[in-house]
């Protein structure tokens, strides 16, 4: 198995997390045009959660779904109506301040609640090793993808096929219409965000189980920033798209440049992309009327 | 009695400062503000020097995102530009501090074109995050440029000399900031009342609109980016100077969200709101310190390693309270507060 091949496909799988990620970026926006800069703290904050529960639980594999199914929807709910919700109308600008400021409550609780080192995930399904192809893979990574393609054909068929679904393309298309239609747009941002909060909460413990828990889990939100970008912000499978590129982007440059261009070449990408395509390789243009 | 609003010239809409009796005002303030380290115990000049340097680089991110209306998260990666550019050309060069601070400010005027050129094209949150890469970028750069900036391990600053004399108290250094934060208020309220700032808010309300008005997008956007990276490179090398020790951990992106934070809770588009925010959230950590001293001591024994996340908590929930209750920031509170007392007792207390 060749250096690239092997760069490649660990790029792949690196790139389906920042595409989980990126989905839950692209879902919120789509919907309500904010981004959700506390992301990554909410994948945090499940991840932890669900580490405690699985220490008091031996590692239960049915509760530990239910948990991080449950926290968070209660996180995704809580977030939106509290905080977000009283926002709605003040300057797109006003709303991002909100959540960065979110990102570090979130943060700074998690370090006081529980700490800041990094633990060893309790269960850690997928210990296991199979190869495949000459590729050696964890099958916690195999998960990983799996769920990665699951999300996303689910979320298409969502959005495509559902009453829900169709709303909430209508409520990016038009705000306004919509509520016009009878629709209420309000439980559509609640649902766009409970369901961002699952995805991005999946993500976490998907992450916390491959590597560790840990306050790093937070910087992932950072990282895939520029999938979300790449793929456009209003496209929720570009996003899933742009990540896995990305992840690849980042893994061959850590490989062939040196590890510390690794951190930055998503970024760097972004910025070349963004200078001929303003709107992402897949987001929708805006035409504005004068 | 006087009023805010009657305007008989255009010489009186313009002016830098709406009455004369203003200027006696501000000038009694800036007296004091040069008498403090000769009266005041060091620490507060200390502290007072912390803010000096933030208001300017507020001033500086303000015209950007206050006045032109271009979102930047990016402003840590100007910052770091510029203390980075300080700390070379005083300890490798020996530079006198004048040349260093204006070299500062012009190399990382030039980088801004590197952000610049995308927001051309770009709005709102694809330009947030574009100006967020910028300053990731920037701060792996200096990481890996190690023969030039000391890599992760960081750089010393020699206080070099200021026209020949040697610096070497912290007091030297206030009073340069000191005299850079009034050259920066008058350099951007010159520039807000004139064309320029007429353009740049222009741009920001609709600019579209602006471009069928005649005003020059490209020029204006790349200009708008290049004064405030100009100013926010000075603010970096006060900074370098100041602390005397700089490290790629003090530029991260919660430093961009401060300098945000700042002009949100001062009041964007103004060169007061950019100094009052510089003001609260230059003190605010060491409030919550203070808060957290006296009020949760008594109730509850904290242990010393969790006052990080507590202020950090602190922190969050003062900036969401702000922005809940008090969108428009502080310069529009200040002005609501003028107006109530000079029309008192006629007046109401809201705006």
């Amino acid at each position: 198995m060749s250096y690239f091949w092997t760069l490649l496909i660990y790029g792949v799988l690196v790139g389906a997390l920042y595409g989980l990620v990126a989905i839950a970026f692209a879902l919120i926006y789509k919907v309500s045009r904010v981004i959700n800069f506390a992301q990554g703290e909410m994948m945090m904050l499940v991840a932890y959660i669900a580490y405690s529960i699985a220490l008091v639980t031996d590692g239960n594999l049915y509760i530990q779904i239910a948990t991080i199914i449950a926290a968070s929807v209660v996180i995704g709910a809580i977030i939106e109506r509290v905080i977000v919700r009283p926002m709605l109308g003040r300057s797109t600008f006003s709303i991002v301040m909100l959540t960065i400021a979110l990102a570090v409550f979130v943060r700074a609780f998690v370090g006081l609640f529980w700490d800041t080192d990094s633990h060893r995930y309790p269960i850690a399904v997928g210990g296991e090793m199979v190869s495949i192809f000459g590729v050696t893979f964890l099958v916690s990574q195999l998960v990983l993808l799996a769920i990665f393609f699951a999300t996303c054909i689910g979320l298409w068929a969502f959005l495509k096929y559902t009453i829900a679904g169709i709303a909430m393309r209508a409520t990016a298309s038009d705000p306004a219409v919509t509520m016009l239609m009878g629709i209420s747009v309000k439980r559509l941002y609640s649902i766009a965000w409970v369901i961002s909060a699952v995805i991005s909460g999946m993500a976490g413990v998907l992450y916390a189980n491959i590597y560790h828990v840990g306050p790093s889990i937070g910087s992932i939100g950072t990282r895939a920033f520029p999938a979300a970008i790449l793929g456009g912000l209003d496209s929720v499978l570009g996003a899933g798209i742009g990540g896995i590129i990305i992840g690849v982007v980042e893994n061959l440059a850590g490989g062939y440049i040196g590890s510390g261009y690794k951190e930055i070449a998503g970024f760097v990408v972004v910025l070349i992309v963004l200078m001929f395509r303003p709107y992402g390789l897949f987001g929708e243009r805006q035409i504005e009327r004068v | 009695m006087r009023t805010r609003t009657f305007k008989q010239t255009y010489g009186e809409l313009t002016r830098l400062l709406p009455y004369s009796s203003s200027w006696t005002w501000y000038v009694a303030l800036l007296a004091a503000l040069i008498a403090l380290p000769l009266v005041g115990p060091t620490y507060v000049s200390t502290f007072v020097l912390l803010i000096l340097s933030a208001a300017v680089g507020a001033i500086g991110l303000n015209i950007v995102t206050g006045s032109a209306g271009l979102i930047s998260l990016g402003h840590a990666g100007f910052l770091a530009i510029g203390a980075y550019t300080t700390a070379i050309l005083t300890t490798d060069y020996g530079f006198d501090l004048i040349p260093t601070l204006v070299i500062a400010g012009l190399v990382s005027a030039a980088s801004s074109l590197l952000v610049g050129i995308p927001s051309l094209r770009l709005k709102g949150l694809y330009l947030a995050i574009t100006t967020l890469a910028f300053s990731i970028i920037v701060t792996q750069l200096i990481v890996e440029a190690e023969w030039l900036t000391g890599g992760s391990i960081g750089k010393a600053v020699t206080r070099t000399t200021v026209f020949g004399y040697p610096v070497r108290s912290t007091i030297s250094i206030y009073y340069i900031a000191l005299g850079v934060l009034v050259l920066t208020i008058f350099g951007a309220l010159n520039l807000l009342r004139s064309r320029v700032g007429r353009a740049w808010m222009a741009i920001r309300d609709y600019d579209t609109a602006a471009r069928m008005m005649g005003i020059n997008l490209v020029q204006y956007k790349l200009f708008a980016f290049a004064v405030s990276a100009f100013l926010t490179g000075v603010a970096g090398g006060l900074s370098a100077l100041y602390v005397r020790y700089i490290n790629i951990d003090g530029f991260t992106l919660i430093v961009s969200v401060e300098a945000v934070a700042m002009i949100l809770v001062g009041g964007l588009g103004s060169v007061r709101g950019a100094i009052l925010g510089a003001i609260i959230i230059t003190i605010l950590p060491d409030v919550s310190r203070w808060l957290m001293n006296t009020m949760f001591r008594s109730v509850f024994v904290l242990p010393a390693a969790n006052s990080q996340e507590i202020k950090g908590i602190i922190y969050a929930v003062m900036i969401i309270l702000f922005l809940r209750y008090e969108p428009d920031g502080l310069a529009a509170r200040w002005a609501v507060i003028k107006r109530f007392w000079s029309e008192w007792p006629l007046g109401k207390a809201r705006g």
